[in-house]
């Protein structure tokens, strides 16, 4: 599962300099468009509203597919708790739409939500939220693309329970638009709970990550999101001196008062407004270097100790760890002395798993290898994308 | 009568018996007929062979002794599956029942590795120590198995709050077909790339065979209480449901037992105390932290009262709850004293369909002269229609396959997909063309082939075979349309 960033206002014209957009507003439009480039095995970049181009490894494309004029709910009986869109509504009109029935769609990508559902989808990425409704994986219910030679294919349904036919919907969420150019996605909704409150703990020292850890896993609930953010993150999105846990919590009034008690066995609480998680998801700079490390959660101190290391480095560095899940992420500013800091710090034997969300070329082969390099995934692969039209090279396959 | 399978004969019995042992081959067909059958009665197909490995090695040098002889074979858990999904026809047979270790639990994470023969409930036990269990519980628990579990992406009633078996399993050691052994997925951390994992959880043994299994575990909830609400009609029970969806309570249960389930189940020996003169029963499971479920509780009753339930009785008790859990859980084995067959469908409907969808199945029942009993995941609209009937009856037997397709029709007519969690194995097959296009069928294959270019694991399952067309000659076969539009 990928977590990363989309559509933060961060179109550049530097990244995608001199590539030929052709936007299509239907699905055969889409199709002719991508059976037309096999064709010419011409590559293409699959974008969605070309928000967030500089994410993930330079794609290898002199031209590419927009999906953002394919915009649109098609389906959302609130009653089912279930949503069709297609692939280039945003989240933001997702969220104004179930907003009306006291509903909501569980998945806050770092960035923002005026990225696009098919996009989200496609890099499977998940923000705080992860910790209590777990990845894109977890709430895609269907979805509809059109494969490198394209086909157009549905997997899965729109109902909440389904296991009719070999799980496609799972193969392309997360398959950074390399199996097929998803077209339309079923979501599982939430309805809104009584409660949903945001609480912050200033941490004394580095040593209280393992005891956010700890207490979290004791706790008879999951909170919706606990984030532990370093100093200078805090200092942006709360105004504390010193690293500090951001919580947001979820259920009926009393629920919630009780799960607010249980985190002041950490320290004292404070108050925090409800939209210090979308000032976390925007908060990178343009031009930061921004990746995660990855272990098992009883190892997130160790993880954040490296983070650190970096930060020591790295002026300037903001670390949000989402310790329920043992991943930290890391956002460096960019520039020359950050690329050659990192590149001294990853040369050698690498300890922990490092997942690229954004980076200059010459870090991505240091940070993470290519994901798809085993016999099974080359072979579907070639299988959805016999003439390796659809993004070739993100990630990090030779093409 | 010896098999007619190629390849499958005297010589390979004995190499395997060389493998695993004597014993664990069996190759005369009265010793085969056992595995002729599995949870659903009305498919008889028996293997050419059935092999027993007690260890991962066994089951690796098996699999690459028939890849050697090209040899079809279907992996086995418990049997207990209601598709047809672990039926060998002619082809060998794999048992893996055998491989049922707890390799390790690290309780810290919530992880466990297990082997694909440990049974669902075992497991459970096996970390109750810790205060954790495995979330995924089909009915047929305390005998199916997670490898079973995991070629079925199998369900349960608490799956409504805490996913089904894709949602619960992290990686996995995979004998492909041939023989090769790959690991899929990452346990210590994220992982990048495909998800190979959710791509072989539910592929019904058509991509290989389990070696080992690393599934998440759950805590153990701080609370339980468990709620029996009856209702005079059937409507009034769905419209509870919805209500009780839409207040974002998500109950880790939420079950509806009608009335000839309900009289099935307390005139047999699993005897509830369910009420017999409801047209309806809903069996509802809140757990949680303590504080604030009580609040839960009574908003649950509430809606279920206010939608018309005559009485909410709350398990008292432990024993109680069990009891009320019985009822549900053995509704299957009650069923089986009405009549000597049964056939159970899997469909799943949008939940706001729930009554049109209810009413309409009564309604087929009812024009085919048939007795229709539902028992069912009302929570995520998962039916489970059940016609209990008469095998040597043939004119009956002939009107249930026809009542059958039409519940079919209109649990998809209404949205709904053919399987919820039993999958498609041989019994649904026939229906994958009314849901997936020839395309997305072939697709399908297509993804098969990458795992198993042979074909043989699990012969026939799943995807029609006829859809298994060359997947790339049909795209690009077609004429060339006018050129893309450009933007202005």
């Amino acid at each position: 599962m990928a977590r990363s960033s989309i559509g933060t206002a961060r179109e550049g014209p530097g990244a995608d300099a001199g590539v030929t957009t052709v936007e299509t507003d239907s699905v055969d439009a889409l199709r002719d468009r991508v059976r037309d480039a096999a064709d010419r095995r011409a590559a293409l970049r699959v974008v969605g509203r070309g928000t967030w181009l500089d994410a993930g490894r330079a794609v290898a494309a002199s031209e590419s597919v927009s999906t953002r004029d394919l915009a649109g709910i098609t389906e959302y009986v609130p009653g089912d708790l279930t949503l069709t869109a297609r692939a280039g509504t945003t989240l933001e009109e997702i969220r104004l739409a179930t907003a009306a029935h006291d509903q909501w769609l569980a998945l806050d990508p770092y960035g923002g939500d005026d990225g696009t559902l098919g996009a989200t989808i496609s890099t499977g990425s998940a923000g705080p939220l992860l910790t209590s409704f777990g990845s894109p994986r977890d709430l895609m219910l269907g979805l509809e693309f059109v494969t490198g030679d394209g086909a157009l294919v549905r997997g899965g349904g729109r109902v909440v329970k389904n296991v009719a036919g070999f799980d496609l919907t799972r193969l392309l969420t997360g398959s950074w638009g390399t199996l097929g150019v998803i077209t339309e996605v079923t979501l599982r909704l939430h309805a809104r709970p009584e409660a949903d409150e945001s609480i912050g703990v200033p941490l004394s020292a580095d040593a209280d990550v393992a005891r956010v850890r700890e207490l979290l896993r004791r706790l008879p609930f999951t909170p919706y999101a606990c984030e532990i953010v370093n100093a200078h993150l805090a200092r942006r999105l709360i105004s504390i001196d010193g690293a500090a846990a951001i919580i947001r919590l979820g259920g009926n009034r009393l629920a919630v008062t009780a799960q607010r008690a249980a985190f002041a066995a950490l320290g004292s609480v404070i108050e925090i407004q409800p939209d210090v998680w979308q000032r976390l998801r925007a908060s990178e700079g343009m031009g930061a270097l921004v990746f995660r490390l990855s272990t098992r959660p009883s190892e997130i101190a160790r993880a954040w100790t490296a983070a650190q290391a970096i930060a020591v480095d790295c002026p300037g560095t903001m670390i949000d760890a989402t310790p329920a899940r043992g991943i930290v992420r890391c956002v460096v500013p960019g520039g020359a002395n950050s690329v050659s800091s990192l590149r001294r710090l990853w040369a050698g034997e690498s300890t922990m798993q490092r997942i690229g969300e954004r980076l200059t070329p010459e870090l991505w082969p240091a940070c993470s290898p290519s994901a798809i390099a085993d016999r099974i995934s080359q072979g579907i692969k070639r299988t959805f994308d016999p003439h390796g039209v659809l993004n070739p090279g993100i990630f990090g396959e030779s093409s | 009568m010896p098999p007619t399978v190629a390849n499958i004969d005297q010589d390979l019995a004995d190499r395997l018996a060389s493998i695993v042992g004597e014993r664990r081959v069996l190759f005369r067909p009265s010793e085969l007929l056992t595995y002729a059958a599995d949870g659903l009665p009305q498919y008889h197909k028996q293997p050419g062979l059935a092999v027993f490995p007690g260890t991962r090695d066994e089951v690796v040098e098996v699999v690459r002794e028939l890849a050697r002889r090209e040899v079809s074979f279907v992996p086995r858990g418990a049997g207990t599956g209601l598709s047809g999904g672990a039926l060998a026809d002619g082809v060998v047979l794999i048992g893996l029942n055998r491989l049922s270790r707890v390799i390790s639990v690290d309780a810290e994470n919530g992880l466990a590795v297990v082997e694909p023969g440990v049974v669902n409930v075992a497991l459970s036990r096996a970390v109750a120590a810790y205060g954790l269990h495995y979330a995924p519980d089909p009915s047929s628990q305390a005998a199916c198995t997670i490898g079973g579990n995991v070629a079925e992406n199998a369900g349960g009633p608490h799956c409504l709050k805490y996913g089904v078996t894709t949602n619960h399993v992290v990686a996995l050691t995979v004998v492909l077909p041939d023989g090769e052994v790959v690991s899929l997925g990452n346990a210590n951390g994220e992982h990048e790339g495909y998800d190979l994992v959710g791509v072989f959880v539910g592929s019904e043994g058509c991509f290989g065979i389990a070696l080992d299994i690393t599934v998440r575990l759950s805590r153990n909830p701080e609370a339980i209480r468990t709620l029996l609400a009856d209702f005079m009609s059937i409507d009034a029970a769905a419209r509870a449901v919805s209500a009780i969806v839409a207040t974002g309570i998500i109950p880790a249960a939420l079950e509806m037992i009608d009335q000839a389930t309900i009289r099935a189940v307390e005139s047999s020996i699993y005897a509830a105390g369910y009420p017999t003169d409801a047209a309806a029963a809903l069996l509802i499971e809140l757990d949680g932290a303590a504080v604030g479920l009580e609040t839960d509780v009574a908003n649950v009753e509430a809606l279920c009262k206010s939608n018309g339930a005559r009485t909410v009785r709350i398990a008292r008790d432990e024993i109680d709850r069990a009891r009320l859990w019985q009822g549900r859980k053995k509704a299957f084995g009650a069923m089986g004293r009405i009549s000597s067959h049964l056939v159970v469908q899997d469909a799943v409907v949008p939940r706001t369909k729930l009554p049109d969808v209810l009413a309409e199945v009564h309604a087929i029942a009812e024009r085919h002269r048939l007795r229709v009993c539902n028992v069912f995941h009302a929570g995520d609209g998962n039916l489970h229609p059940n016609i209990a009937y008469d095998a040597s009856d043939a004119d009956e037997t002939a009107r249930v396959h026809v009542a059958m397709g039409e519940i079919m029709t209109a649990c998809v007519n209404a949205g709904g997909t053919i399987t919820g969690e039993h999958g498609v194995g041989l019994d649904k097959v026939p229906y994958m063309e009314m849901i997936f296009s020839a395309d997305s069928l072939a697709a399908m294959c297509a993804l098969r082939e990458v795992f198993d270019p042979d074909r043989r694991a699990n012969p026939g399952k799943v995807v029609p075979l006829h859809s298994c067309r060359e997947w790339h000659a049909a795209p690009s076969a077609r004429p060339a349309k006018a050129p893309a539009r450009m933007p202005a």
